[in-house]
């Protein structure tokens, strides 16, 4: 009779647990699950974060003032990374990583000490490996350009556990098959190589100034690199031996940026448009997909393709909110989201 | 390899620290920042200081400094009195500036139309007069232009008014006298020499809540051929105010870091008078502004920036009846360092060093009729981390023509040209008329062309520096009404400023900002200038009130110009009885915007600020005050800038000898 009784008992409570496991696994963790964010850079007096819904139905501009309303992000915001349930944005104009809820944006941390001009992140195992621009080298003409750093921060504690000093300039990161990948593209030449598990730069790879953007598909590293006054080109490193080879572009092309890879096409930008081929082309697309509805004053700031939808922010004049713009993988435009200033990125929370 | 490493002095994100706020967009400088997404911008320091008041401005100009003249005095910039019966000037005198000791921000804000900036309390703080940018307001020292020549305008926080015996605020287009930037307006500062046989010593000295010290000498010594006056201030702060109610995300109390200052200023001023008909000037000053940068987060690196100049001004002046001379010669020197992080000496620079010739021959055709012809030389070098070594040479030529057809009805006229390889320079003019209808009611009409010339920065930034600009350039009408009854004074002044080729800093199709000459605004408003003073027996009271209602639209967007206020009132009201005198006055300043959107959630909000004070003369010496004042005695929680919050209620005690 007990025994029956403790059995309903737990069979009711296994019931009522897995039941509402499903809930979890269907219902939105919180108001901003399932959409994506706007990173919008700001102007001296902080930045901000705008979140739109996946169906585009919901929109709001300023997420991290809606969650946390005495806080300040910090200014010049640039970059968002994930873990878990949490997103890290990274304020480099604050030395600060705001550590929040990734569906209720609530502040949980923040990572205050040991960074210095942070600029962009990746996690792994537990710890997070960003790119710091420390001193610039018109200030510091000695050492300016040679000392940027990885901050590792610990994200059981939210603390810089330690450096790995990189030698050289740092900007973008990429983490792949345990190893950092890293790009600079104004006093850097070089692919940096780090091994996070030993903490050791290894042979960086030779890229030509200008190399930025970049994303790894299939053991290639595909990186768009536009030096200044020269071709634009996409050079591709096979990560298993390093090998590398090229797609120079033609001079129309000048100044081509935003390099993102979605369904086996590269996509890039040029001035105003987008353009793409595919990761097997071995010569450049001079037919753009379609011309965004950038300002006059503006230009293509943040960029991505994701969800079968080609995502553009307009820069703007930075003194006032501007415009993201989402369109599907033909170049029609599908909404338009007045967002705030210097939107320089977008990061889907799905 | 050739691959050409374009530029590495600039890597994406870097924070120059210039004193931007040129043009209205607050001028980011910042290189590169589409490319490197990250910004720059600027931000520089300034401080001041709080207290302030002012009691006794007087606020017409043309009227009230007839007092002046009683003894002999030599006055620095006799033009800002003969080519202005047709504008308003408000002019704080010396007994207000020495009664008031503060560094001009405070002295400004308090008593005249004038709408500041301040990046946190004796922060960077620049000016928007009549809903123009801070670099179309003009600082004439001694009749001479003292904006930078890299920025454009002026940090009214590293100016301390009682270096100067008066400060008058001149509303309206000067150019064709004053030259660039003197567009919403011209503040004057001025030292004026005495010749009669005098030994005075002038001490005030301050201390304040965060640790702020004020000194204050100030000496004249003359007789009837010489006349000498030192002067010496310093002011300095820690800093350290609580922001009202607001704490970290750990539950910290916040409070003002590395909002630190000190400024220190020296002056000498040499009067010689060889006969009735020669004589000759000199003026020095040497000042240096120590400061950190207060912080938006508490995370961000600690900046410091620290300016300085040195100015130097000879002048003779011939008076040899119907003609007059006046002959300056003036070396201004001005530089910067940025300290990006202040605990490095690492920092970036800039300098310039101008030489100035300046011939005013003055004749008196008629009776009532005076010419002034004016030539100008002006070489400036500068020299800076961000804008290389670059040289400019401008000269010009103006005639200015004063014609009083009767006591009642006065009329002037000027015309100005410069003449340069920079810019093309547009032809300036003014015309003036002022008619005085019986006693009660004065009638001034205004009309001017003037301009704003492209900084070092804005032509020779590396990168970025556009030498193809062309100067900022406006039109301007006036009306005044001025209305006398009594003891009071009333002025209300309505003005109309169209300005185009407004220089703004805009990203490139490469990322890189550069200037462009691309809005066009229209900005429009009145001004109303009260005064009042009444004697009831051995009571003497005093109320000035301002009020500025300013709408500066682009023209393109029809959008109101950001941190440009509609409204901002000022009013002090005095007592004084004997050794007692006290004071009440606040200052109400309407929201700005931050953006040029006008986004109505991204504005800064409307403040009202209070300050009180009374001080006891013990009557040893030739004076002994000891005053204590209550400053934001409401204890307004309040911003000037988004994020930059100024402190609560705070305190000061001063004592001011004259012996």
């Amino acid at each position: 009779m007990k025994l029956t009784r403790l059995f309903l008992v737990a069979l009711s409570v296994s019931l009522f647990v897995s039941c509402s496991n499903d809930d979890d696994n269907n219902d939105p963790k919180g108001a901003y699950d399932n959409g994506f964010f706007i990173l919008n850079e700001g102007n001296s007096g902080g930045g901000s974060v705008s979140f739109a819904s996946d169906d585009l139905a919901n929109f709001t501009s300023d997420v991290y003032k809606t969650a946390n309303p005495t806080d300040v992000a910090g200014v010049y915001l640039q970059n968002i990374f994930f873990d878990g349930d949490k997103a890290y944005i990274i304020a480099g104009g604050s030395n600060v990583i705001n550590v929040v809820n990734r569906y209720t944006f609530k502040l949980v941390a923040k990572v205050e000490t040991g960074l210095i001009n942070p600029r962009y992140g990746v996690v792994k195992d537990g710890k997070a490996y960003v790119t710091n621009a420390n001193t610039y080298s018109y200030i510091n003409p000695a050492t300016g350009d040679t000392d940027d750093y990885i901050a590792v921060i610990d994200l059981a504690t939210n603390k810089v556990e330690s450096k790995i000093e990189l030698g050289a300039t740092a900007n973008r990161i990429l983490l792949e098959n345990g190893k950092l990948y890293i790009t600079e593209p104004y006093s850097s030449d070089k692919l940096l190589v780090v091994n996070p598990a030993t903490k050791a730069l290894e042979t960086p790879v030779n890229l030509g100034y200008g190399a930025d953007t970049m994303e790894v598909k299939d053991g290639i590293l595909y990186i768009l690199r536009k030096p200044n006054g020269e071709r634009s080109e996409i050079l591709k490193v096979k990560l298993s031996d390093k090998g590398t080879s090229k797609i120079v572009f033609p001079e129309s092309l000048d100044g081509a940026s935003n390099l993102d890879i979605y369904n086996d096409k590269i996509y890039y930008t040029v001035n105003k448009s987008v353009y793409a081929i595919t990761t097997t082309a071995t010569a450049a697309s001079t037919a753009a997909i379609f011309t965004a509805a950038i300002s006059a004053k503006g230009s293509i700031y943040g960029f991505a393709v994701n969800n079968d939808k080609i995502f553009v922010a307009d820069g703007g004049d930075f003194g006032s909110n501007s415009k993201a713009y989402i369109y599907n993988l033909s170049g029609s435009l599908q909404k338009e989201l007045t967002v705030g200033v210097g939107p320089n990125g977008f990061y889907f929370n799905d | 390899m050739l691959v050409v490493n374009y530029k590495t002095t600039a890597r994406p994100g870097e924070w120059e620290g210039k004193q931007q706020d040129a043009s209205q967009e607050t001028c980011l400088y910042n290189k590169y920042r589409a490319l490197g997404k990250k910004s720059v911008e600027i931000m520089t320091l300034k401080k001041l200081f709080a207290f302030c008041l002012l009691l006794l401005c007087q606020i017409m100009s043309a009227q009230s400094d007839s007092i002046t003249k009683l003894k002999t005095v030599v006055v620095s910039d006799s033009n800002l009195k003969k080519y202005s019966t047709s504008q308003s000037v408000l002019k704080l005198n010396d007994s207000v500036i020495n009664k008031n000791e503060a560094l001009l921000t405070d002295l400004l804000n308090f008593n005249s139309t004038i709408y500041f900036k301040e990046y946190g309390r004796g922060m960077l703080s620049t000016v928007a007069f009549r809903g123009t940018t801070s670099s179309q307001t003009a600082v004439i020292w001694n009749g001479i232009n003292i904006n930078s020549q890299m920025n454009g305008s002026t940090d009214f926080n590293t100016i301390s008014g009682s270096d100067y015996n008066s400060v008058s605020v001149k509303a309206g287009g000067g150019s064709v006298i004053y030259g660039s930037g003197a567009v919403g307006g011209t503040v004057h500062l001025n030292n004026d020499l005495a010749f009669y046989n005098r030994f005075e010593n002038n001490l005030k000295l301050d201390y304040g809540s965060f640790n702020t010290i004020g000194i204050n000498y100030k000496t004249n010594i003359s007789n009837k051929k010489w006349s000498t006056q030192i002067g010496f201030s310093k002011n300095s702060s820690t800093n350290d105010y609580k922001y009202l109610n607001q704490y970290t995300w750990k539950g910290e109390q916040r409070w003002n870091q590395n909002g630190q200052y000190d400024i220190i200023t020296m002056s000498a001023n040499l009067g010689y008078k060889f006969d009735t008909k020669n004589s000759l000037k000199l003026y020095s000053q040497t000042s240096n502004t120590d400061r950190n940068t207060s912080l938006i987060t508490e995370t961000e690196t600690r900046s410091k920036y620290v300016n300085g100049f040195n100015r130097n001004l000879l002048e003779y002046d011939g008076d040899f009846g119907k003609l007059k001379t006046n002959f300056k010669t003036a070396y201004i020197f001005e530089n910067y360092q940025y300290y990006a992080d202040n605990s490095t000496d690492l920092y970036t620079f800039g300098k310039t060093e101008s030489f100035i010739a300046k011939a005013d021959l003055g004749y008196t055709l008629f009776k009532a009729t005076q010419i002034n012809g004016i030539l100008d030389y002006n070489r400036t070098k500068g020299y800076g981390s961000g804008f290389g070594d670059n040289t400019r040479e401008i000269s010009s030529a103006a005639l200015l023509v004063k014609q009083d057809f009767s006591k009642d009805w006065k009329n002037e006229f000027g015309i100005r040209k410069e003449f340069t390889d920079n810019y093309k320079s547009p032809v300036l003019f003014s015309l003036g008329s002022s008619y005085q209808f019986g006693k009660l009611y004065n009638l001034k009409l205004n009309l001017s062309r003037n301009f704003r010339i492209p900084t070092f920065n804005d032509l020779y930034w590396e990168e970025g520096g556009n030498p193809d600009l062309k100067p900022e350039s406006s039109y301007q009408a006036e009306i005044g009404n001025v209305f006398t009854y009594k003891n009071i004074s009333l002025t209300q002044t309505f003005y109309y400023i169209k300005i185009t080729d407004l220089l703004r800093w805009v990203p490139g199709s490469n990322g890189i900002w550069t200037p462009q000459n691309t809005d066009k605004v229209n900005t429009y408003g009145t001004e109303t200038l009260l005064s009042w003073k009444k004697q009831y027996g051995k009571n003497y009271f005093g109320a000035n009130a301002t009020y500025a209602y300013t709408v500066s639209k682009d023209i393109a967007t029809d959008k109101q110009l950001f941190f440009v206020p509609f409204n901002k009132v000022t009013a002090a009201v005095s007592y004084s009885r004997s050794n007692i005198s006290a004071y009440y006055q606040f200052l109400y300043n309407g929201f700005v915007y931050t953006q040029s959107d006008n986004d109505p959630n991204e504005i800064v909000d409307a403040y009202l600020v209070s300050n009180i004070g009374i001080d006891y003369d013990f009557k040893f010496l030739s004076s002994f005050k000891l005053g204590f004042q209550v400053l934001n005695l409401w204890n307004e929680n309040y911003e000037s800038l988004e994020n930059r919050p100024m402190p609560g209620r705070n305190f000061n005690v001063y004592l001011n000898l004259k012996f």
